[in-house]
């Protein structure tokens, strides 16, 4: 197994934010735990067993433990790589991480939805186009409000679109986070193949998760296949900043959650705050924002298989949104919304960056 | 573990026996070198109680079996304070963590995390007057448990000048424990006695304006007068940070003013304190008397590959960078022996340094009429042990460096 890192940790427990961690108390839920249990393992000293294979799992794979490591240890990438070798070992993936897998493979999404529905969402027609809006298995299925938007939002800002309804397939970001990447690998091949023969050349995604997956996690499974990948992914976010120039009147305030896969992942803190003022909503940061903006609970397999670690986490970030004043969520994530939309329940009012850019356009 | 004391134990708060698990108890943030690390015991379980009975029904458990007990916050202290030397329980204080204000104070229980109570103080227009640099993990009953300085000690004082009680428990039930009783806990890494919560005094919460700037050590200890908190940092340390490489000052004052870049970058940088550690280094701290400050910087500075000086009120904190091997090591220890003759001491003793704590005689008889059997986190703070004969035998080898 890699272990790699785990030896260069220092143990001076400043990952020890991790929110999984402040949820359970139990050091092995820790990042600086889990690294020490694996080289106790690495050691001998220590066995790995599915009690053990349990506590690597409990990690949202945010990043939060990688943005404060003052040994710049790279956390994210070394869980995507240690839970991989536990699926490879067979000592993992967990019960419902297999469920979704065994999900997937037959529906080509992880939540069973009728994959000939998949654009059921889609209330106009769309011709042929070099982009495609890649709306994702959550906004597909569970938040179609938000697909709903960003098409709307997309045709009035004149930006020419397709969508590939049955022909778009889970991007397989869930795999990957959680070690099952010969599925992931599978999606991809499927995903690519359509693209090219529709002469996609470039992706927009809703999803913070499907796009760090097709802009980062592709070119690297095209390299291995020897397959060409040449489109140009984009978040719908940067899309909206580039493209939406109007001054918009929504009078309210509210504070804005960055998605761990969208901000620490990838980079991208300002373009939604951007489009947010723009629409001339009153934007009031929580505490814990951009780099170090807390997880919202529900990525990296957490909310499937430890659904009461991924309602303590969001409990806490709803929380600290109404400590702004505000009780208005503006997120730029389907699962985002989905996990605090749940949890919030009638205390917030959670909404879709793609949610607010329609309102700001036609208004 | 004993069949009896899992069956006494499994009545109290969250227990935790995973072989595995407890491994991991095994360490807080001190380097433990190989050749030492046999030492280290593995304790028998984890326990996280959650009210005041459990902790003494712990410890009820404790002195009938005779197993030493442990506390336990973040383990985010260097010195050790945490890591079993005896077969024991680890007494997780994790759940202990609400708090409330009153009369411009803070009650905190032990395992509250220090960020939480400003957070939460912040909203009432007040803030702790002084919070470790580690204060987004580490834990009030730890830094209490451990002592020293940190952000805003050049105002305020040590954290122990700013706990107005404690309220611990021991084998006779739950003491309120103030005034000069109060040495005999705070830095005493709970060896004598568990405590489960603090009485912190606060001040009003103001802004905070920071300036930062090219500096001398000498120039720097005439700079600071007047403010809230100051920090300096040798050229080596700031290019270690990747900060640039000149000798820095960063000076904090309450109340609006305009902050310099510098400034503002090197105050958001206060809870990273160890970025220039990495991986490949170690470091030693020490505490010195203000007026022989300037004396020690120019006898260390070779010495160091880095340093990072901390002010209190009369007192300045300093941090030294070494590599690691045994030439290093012994560097570091050098380094202490230095402060020593300047007048200064090691910043904390724990496992490491027990026999430096000037408090030695004093604290082992309080400690042998409160804990006769030695159950309280035995072999730290005024206690020898293996580690602390090894720094000792170090400290006779220093002629190498």
């Amino acid at each position: 197994m890699d272990s790699l890192i785990s030896s260069e940790c220092i143990k001076c427990g400043l990952c020890n934010v991790c929110p999984v961690f402040r949820a359970e108390k139990l050091e092995s839920a820790s990042p600086r735990g889990k690294l020490i249990l694996l080289n106790e393992i690495k050691k001998g000293a220590a066995k790995l067993d599915t009690r053990i294979v349990k506590e690597i799992y409990k990690c949202s794979v945010c990043g939060i433990c990688s943005i404060v490591c003052p040994a710049n240890l790279d956390l994210v990438s070394f869980w995507e790589r240690v839970r991989e070798d536990l699926v490879k070992e067979k000592i993992a993936p967990l019960p419902l991480h297999r469920k979704i897998r065994d999900i997937t493979y037959r529906e080509f999404n992880p939540y069973g939805g009728d994959q000939l529905k998949r654009s059921e969402w889609l209330d106009f027609d769309v011709g042929k186009s070099k982009t495609l809006y890649f709306a994702g298995c959550t906004a597909s299925f569970k938040t179609k409000n938000i697909a709903k938007s960003t098409v709307n939002a997309l045709r009035k800002l004149g930006v020419e679109f397709t969508v590939l309804g049955s022909q778009e397939f889970c991007c397989g970001s869930p795999f990957i986070r959680t070690g099952q990447k010969d599925l992931a690998k599978m999606l991809f091949k499927k995903n690519v193949k359509v693209w090219q023969k529709e002469g996609i050349e470039e992706v927009i995604t809703s999803c913070p998760g499907c796009y760090k997956t097709i802009k980062n996690d592709y070119p690297k499974f095209a390299e291995e296949f020897r397959i060409d990948f040449n489109f140009e992914v984009k978040h719908v976010s940067t899309v909206f900043a580039e493209l939406m120039n109007v001054e918009g009147k929504i009078d309210f305030a509210a504070t804005y959650h960055d998605p761990c896969h969208l901000g620490r992942h990838m980079g991208i803190y300002e373009e939604p705050r951007e489009v947010i003022r723009r629409a001339g909503i009153k934007l009031i940061e929580m505490e814990r924002n951009r780099k170090f903006a807390l997880c919202c609970g529900a990525g990296g397999g957490l909310r499937t298989q430890f659904k009461e670690i991924a309602v303590a986490i969001a409990e806490e970030r709803v929380r600290e949104a109404l400590e702004t004043g505000t009780n208005v969520i503006i997120t730029s994530c389907p699962f985002c919304e989905y996990n605090l939309s749940r949890v919030g329940g009638s205390r917030v009012r959670v909404l879709d960056l793609s949610e607010i850019a329609e309102r700001t356009i036609s208004p | 573990m004993d069949e009896a004391l899992q069956l006494a134990l499994s009545k109290i708060g969250k227990v935790e026996t995973h072989p595995g698990i407890l491994r991991i108890y095994r360490y807080d943030f001190l380097v433990i070198p190989k050749q030492l690390s046999r030492f280290v015991k593995t304790p028998l379980c984890i326990v996280q109680p959650r009210s005041d009975e459990e902790v003494l029904k712990i410890l009820e458990i404790s002195e009938r079996y005779e197993i030493p007990v442990i506390p336990r916050g973040s383990g985010t202290s260097g010195y050790g304070g945490c890591v079993p030397l005896v077969n024991c329980i680890i007494l997780d204080m994790k759940n202990f963590n609400k708090f409330s204000f009153q009369d411009g104070t803070a009650v905190v229980e032990a395992g509250a995390v220090w960020m939480d109570v400003e957070r939460s103080a912040n909203r009432l227009g007040k803030a702790l007057r002084v919070y470790p640099t580690s204060a987004t993990v580490s834990t009030v009953g730890g830094w209490i448990a451990q002592g020293g300085y940190g952000i805003g000690s050049l105002k305020y004082g040590s954290v122990g000048e700013n706990v107005e009680w404690l309220e611990v428990a021991d084998f006779e039930g739950i003491k309120q424990i103030k005034g000069d009783k109060l040495k005999y806990y705070i830095g005493a890494f709970g060896t004598t006695g568990i405590i489960l919560r603090a009485c912190i005094k606060l001040r009003n919460s103001e802004s905070i304006r920071s300036l930062a700037f090219e500096c001398t050590f000498d120039e720097a200890i005439e700079r600071i007068r007047g403010a809230y908190h100051a920090n300096f940092k040798d050229r080596y340390h700031m290019k270690f940070e990747k900060l640039g490489e000149r000798d820095t000052l960063l000076v904090s004052y309450e109340g609006e003013g305009e902050s310099s870049e510098l400034g503002k970058n090197l105050w958001s940088r206060r809870f990273s304190p160890l970025k220039a550690l990495a991986t490949d280094k170690i470091y030693s701290e020490v505490v010195l008397p203000i007026d022989q400050a300037a004396r020690f910087y120019n006898e260390v500075k070779e010495l160091a590959c880095g340093i990072e000086v901390i002010f209190a009120r009369d007192r300045a904190i300093f941090l030294g960078l070494f590599g690691r091997g045994f030439r290093s090591y012994l560097q570091a220890l050098k380094f202490v022996k230095i402060a020593e003759k300047c007048g200064g001491n090691v910043y904390s003793t724990g496992l490491l340094f027990p026999y430096k704590n000037k408090l030695k005689r004093e604290l082992e008889e309080y400690k042998r009429n409160i804990d006769p059997k030695n159950l309280l986190n035995p072999k730290k703070a005024m206690q020898e042990n293996v580690f602390s004969r090894v720094m000792k035998t170090g400290e006779k080898l220093l002629w190498i460096v």
